[in-house]
């Protein structure tokens, strides 16, 4: 009786974790999308990463959460930040002048996806999608992540240092001055 | 498994890439752009992570990992591009940059 | 043997190769030098192919030799095979021997000319092509030998290409060549397709029974080959090309035009004489063709006011002589006659390049007079060519002229006829040759003499004097090869091979010597009454037949003729198909097809916005739409 209230009062706790951090994913999607201010789309993109974060240690993997958060949201939307304050910020508004072709087509294209896929997976989810496998608590430890990095996924690991090394490079020239503009504005 | 069904997530991981997907194709600034791209990206990785749970292979979340790291090297290019073309006093808006129209 | 006559063969060719390639490496005088030895090597070897041959029996004189097969289509079977015999040992030694007296006289001739390179190699391209035609052991490399010494012809009587003359000369010569080649090759299909093969012993022995004598067929293949051989040997009609081929330099005269290439279709009538005399028509048919030629240039020949003409006309009557021979069968009398109208009339041709030469390029004898002071030793050159030209003996003309006459008398009626015409042409011969003579060394000296005559030490360069020296002993002794009643060396030598009628003896044979000879001295006699100074006995006489004169200077119209007939109607057929057929639909169809490609890729093309959204949302549409396929696929 205490496993099996044990058992569901998790089940429940789970559940409601849930549907929170799912809430959240999908009105932090939606601000980014629609809000006008980009700075404010910044900051609802740490919200949408935060609640990802929760999802991915609802799934068992703990290592991949932590590093959304460090990564994701400790880096990757700084720099974004840094670039919105660097360039201002400006906003626009993507429903000015009216429904046009493009957002049209837009809006269906994404919708026609979005409800393809989940036909396919509420037709799958009877059989295929039932069979969950049991996993140990070593699932998704660091102490896996890095064996599997360092056995199998070897040449994985050792490309995506490269791609960084190439971007850090690619960046770096991208965001050097350039000779013509600025020696425009300095003779004007 | 606690709580949903793999299902679930996965619902949640499409919902959340048309919304990118929908960002993407409203949005004139690069910059909400490149956000919206971030979504998509990491509803695939939702998405990778599910499937990873449900066959209890860890491979799926090193797939995330690389997709995580590669998503950091395009925010810096593309980030580095926006900075240039603003460099040039030019409005940043993808409806005025078309030189490359044949 | 095989090896002395390969040798022969592609000697010249080697040298051609030589100068094309060497190019400016090697200086003219040296080019000059590698063509002439070149033939001179030939020439060697062919003596040598010569001795060998009298060393052997004469039924054993006859050696076919072929290193490789050229050409396979089915079941005939084409080699590259050379054939010694005696009447292709008789034409190389006339092509080698002549060819390397006029080769070493062009050097000095041609001496300072801007691309004497060029011509050298020329020259000797010819040389090469002309054996090829000789040596041919079957019809179709004759017909490779046969073009190419039309191509040479061509590339050399338009080598002053800059002269608009010398180029509308060239191409005429070259079409005219183009007609005889094309019956030629009609002829060739047909007797590829009753005999099976082209080599001259197979055709020869399969001709009385795949041909049939006398049949339609027979007489087809002997005309096409007639029409060949009317064409190179510019015989009437075919014949309007050669006195405009005097464009080219004097030692193309020489060779080509006199000694060797228009003696080629006596040759291949003799050659191919057993399928002529399965269509013995057609025979006589050259034959009259030839008197008519004869006489006919011997008569525009009396007008001409360029020296070189006069000498082409000449060349085109004594052709006729040949031709007559043929025709009636003596073909012994028509190859020794070849073979002295090439020395004798090389040497004329020679002779008068030395004037020419000497007063700086000009050929027009009224503006000549009174040169055999100044220029002694090419006055008596000249003097010995026109004798020999004119028949007198102990000139080789004499002999030779002589025997296709007497072996023409006893040949039934139209062998007397045609012996008429040849007494006829000889009065005429007598009479322009000597008209040419007097006008051009006799009186006193023109005022444009006397302004632009140049000597060098000598009247010549060396190299220029001495073949014209050889030429004129060959011309004095060669007649005595064969002496009617005594010996008949060449006629002998080629017996073998072709079998002429025999000559007329005794009584008949005297009174045809007195008469060629009678007519002979009596154009000399008028000549020397008209021209020996100038009076104005022939502008008497023009007054008195300005009908006849007239037709002769326009000689009879038959350029004209052609011209009306032939050229003007193809090129307005030409011009026509041009702007109806060719402007619109040929032309605009392409520029259409690339006009059509540019319209489809600018549409397309539209569609590169270079709108990112747009692109984007391309992606997103398609990936809905792929989406749904997958599933109902699925």
């Amino acid at each position: 009786m205490e496993v099996v209230l044990a058992a569901s009062a998790s089940n429940i706790l789970v559940w409601f974790v849930w549907i929170a951090a799912a809430l959240a994913l999908l009105a932090s999607g939606v601000a980014v999308v629609l809000f006008a201010n980009p700075f404010f789309s910044a900051l609802a993109l740490i919200g949408n990463l935060a609640s990802l974060a929760v999802l991915y240690l609802l799934l068992a993997g703990e290592f991949v959460a932590g590093a959304q958060v460090i990564v994701y949201a400790g880096a990757i939307v700084i720099m974004f930040v840094f670039v919105l304050a660097y360039l201002g910020g400006r906003a626009d508004a993507p429903w000015a002048g009216g429904p046009t072709l493009q957002n049209v087509t837009a809006i269906v294209a994404a919708a026609a996806i979005a409800l393809e896929v989940i036909v396919v997976i509420a037709l799958k989810a009877g059989d295929d999608l039932s069979n969950t496998a049991q996993v140990t608590g070593a699932f998704g430890s660091p102490a896996q992540i890095g064996e599997l990095f360092l056995s199998n996924h070897l040449l994985a690991f050792e490309v995506t240092s490269i791609v960084l090394l190439v971007a850090a490079v690619g960046g770096v020239i991208l965001g050097s001055a350039m000779p013509t503009s600025d020696d425009e504005e300095e003779a004007a | 498994m606690l709580g949903p069904g793999i299902a679930a997530y996965l619902i949640l991981s499409v919902v959340l890439f048309a919304t990118g997907a929908f960002g993407v194709l409203i949005r004139r600034s690069p910059l909400i752009i490149l956000l919206a791209l971030e979504l998509m990206l990491n509803a695939g990785n939702l998405a990778l992570i599910a499937f990873a749970r449900q066959l209890g292979n860890a491979d799926g979340q090193i797939f995330a990992l690389t997709v995580m790291v590669v998503a950091a090297a395009e925010a810096v290019l593309g980030l580095g591009l926006i900075v240039a073309v603003s460099r040039k006093r030019v409005e940043l808006d993808v409806d005025r940059l078309t030189s490359l129209r044949g | 043997m095989d090896v002395l006559a390969w040798t022969a063969l592609f000697s010249p060719a080697v040298a051609v190769v030589a100068i094309a390639l060497l190019g400016e490496r090697i200086d003219r005088r040296s080019a000059g030098l590698l063509a002439s030895g070149a033939t001179f090597l030939s020439f060697v070897c062919t003596a040598a192919l010569f001795f060998q041959l009298l060393g052997r029996e004469p039924e054993n004189r006859s050696i076919l030799s072929t290193p490789w097969t050229w050409l396979t289509a089915g079941d005939l079977k084409i080699g590259a095979s050379v054939l010694i015999d005696p009447l292709s040992v008789f034409m190389m030694l006339v092509v080698t021997g002549v060819g390397f007296l006029i080769l070493v006289y062009a050097i000095g001739y041609m001496d300072g000319d801007d691309e004497e390179r060029r011509y050298h190699a020329y020259k000797a391209l010819f040389i090469f092509s002309m054996l090829l035609l000789v040596m041919a052991g079957n019809l179709l490399l004759l017909l490779a030998g046969w073009g190419m010494v039309g191509l040479s012809s061509y590339l050399l009587i338009n080598y002053w290409h800059q002269r608009r003359a010398a180029v509308e000369a060239g191409k005429k010569a070259f079409v005219m060549n183009a007609v005889g080649d094309a019956t030629f090759v009609l002829a060739l299909f047909i007797l590829v397709q009753q005999t099976g093969s082209l080599d001259f012993s197979t055709v020869f022995a399969a001709a009385p029974d795949a041909l049939g004598d006398g049949s339609t067929l027979a007489v087809l293949v002997a005309l096409g080959l007639l029409g060949g051989a009317v064409a190179k040997s510019a015989q009437v009609p075919l014949h309007t090309w050669l006195p405009d081929a005097m464009e080219g330099p004097t030692p193309v005269s020489a060779l080509i035009h006199a000694a060797t290439m228009v003696t080629a279709g006596v040759y291949l009538i003799v050659r191919t004489s057993p399928l002529f005399e399965l269509a013995i028509d057609v025979q006589e048919l050259a034959g009259i063709l030839g008197a008519v030629t004869l006489l006919m240039a011997g008569l525009i020949a009396l007008v001409q006011t360029d020296i070189k003409r006069v000498i082409a006309y000449s060349t085109m009557s004594q052709i006729g002589y040949m031709f007559v021979g043929v025709g009636l069968g003596a073909y012994g009398a028509s190859m020794f006659h070849l073979m002295t109208h090439a020395f004798f009339k090389a040497l004329l041709f020679m002779a008068a390049g030395l004037v020419i030469h000497a007063l700086s390029g000009e050929q027009d004898i009224r503006k000549m007079g009174g040169l055999a002071r100044e220029l002694p030793w090419t006055y008596r050159a000249f003097l010995v060519g026109a004798l020999a030209l004119a028949a007198i003996p102990p000139f080789a003309g004499f002999f030779s002229k002589d025997a296709i006459l007497s072996s023409l008398i006893d040949q039934g009626s139209l062998g007397w006829i045609l012996w008429g015409v040849g007494i006829v042409g000889a009065f005429l011969t007598g009479l322009y040759t000597f008209r040419l003579l007097f006008i051009v060394f006799f009186g006193e000296p023109d005022p444009y003499v006397r302004e632009h005559l140049h000597r060098e030490r000598f009247e010549g360069p060396l190299s220029m004097m001495w073949p014209v020296g050889v030429l004129a002993v060959l011309s004095i002794v060669a007649g005595f090869l064969q002496v009617p009643e005594q010996w008949h060396l060449v006629t002998e030598w080629l017996d073998p091979v072709v079998e002429s009628v025999p000559e007329a003896t005794g009584g008949l044979a005297l009174f045809s010597i007195l008469a060629s000879l009678g007519a002979a001295t009596g154009g000399i006699a008028v000549a020397w009454a008209l021209y020996r100074r100038p009076g104005d006995r022939p502008a008497a006489i023009r007054a008195r037949l300005p009908w006849a004169a007239n037709a002769l200077e326009h000689k009879l119209w038959w350029d004209e003729a052609y011209d009306a007939l032939f050229y003007r109607p193809a090129s307005q057929v030409a011009t026509w198909l041009l702007g109806r057929i060719e402007g619109p639909i040929v032309l605009r169809s392409l520029g259409g097809l690339g006009t059509g490609v540019r319209d489809v890729s600018d549409r397309v093309a539209a569609a590169q916005t270079g709108r990112v959204r747009g692109y984007v949302l391309a992606l997103a549409v398609g990936l809905a739409v792929l989406a749904i396929v997958f599933l109902v696929v699925a």
